[in-house]
């Protein structure tokens, strides 16, 4: 991964916290003053590296961990505005990566009832009685990252 | 990885789709884990962290074992 990529990577996360919406290679390269066909090249270098994920066959962002570009059961608010998170671990990481306090809506998948959480200085004030699952191992959350 | 209310509703979730389990944690770990894993995500000179450095935030938490080993 090297500067040039980092540097678009960097412009998707903003872009993606300002807005709540992934740019498209298209968006990104007109931002930037760059060629589609190249950062569309970047965004697929990116996925192979795990910096972010693309959906399957396409050039269209799906995750930027912990955000999710997609609706999913985890929205978390923070600073005044809402993100879907991927998973369980990544609704925690928004407040973490944006260093501030935030309320995660959730829902337990056994009933339906819906879950909440709140962080406030990096402490866990509310639901700290729930319970987290993995089901996949550490050494295979990369060979279906949706599904982990 | 969900968030559950009860050990109770872990073993029904598991059981209704067929999975063995996992691991499991308290919430208030997985925000311990998640504030060091993503804590300098959004910064400029983020740089992807090596699997080392992912293994030893695990290890801190005392999420040891085969379950947890990222190779």
């Amino acid at each position: 991964m090297d500067e040039h990529d980092l540097w678009i990577r960097n412009h998707v996360y903003a872009s993606f916290v300002g807005t709540g919406t992934a740019p498209t290679p298209r968006d990104a390269a007109s931002e930037l003053g760059l060629d589609e066909d190249d950062v569309a090249a970047a965004y697929r270098r990116l996925h192979d590296a795990h910096a972010l994920v693309l959906e399957p066959g396409s050039s269209r962002i799906r995750m930027l961990n912990p955000f999710s570009a997609v609706e999913t059961p985890h929205r978390v608010e923070a600073r005044g505005a809402s993100w879907f998170a991927n998973c369980a671990w990544d609704a925690l990481g928004i407040a973490a990566a944006l260093h501030t306090d935030g309320s995660i809506r959730s829902e337990c998948p056994d009933c339906g009832e819906p879950l909440e959480l709140e962080t406030r200085d990096g402490d866990l004030v509310r639901g700290s009685e729930l319970l987290v699952h993995f089901v996949v191992p550490a050494r295979r959350w990369w060979d279906d990252i949706a599904f982990t | 990885m969900v968030f559950l209310r009860s050990e109770e509703h872990l073993e029904r979730w598991l059981g209704a789709n067929g999975w063995e389990p996992g691991a499991s944690m308290s919430a208030t770990t997985l925000n311990e884990l998640a504030r060091r894993w993503w804590w300098t995500r959004l910064e400029q000179d983020w740089r992807p962290r090596t699997a080392a450095g992912s293994q030893e935030i695990l290890d801190e938490l005392g999420l040891t074992g085969q379950f947890w080993r990222l190779a």
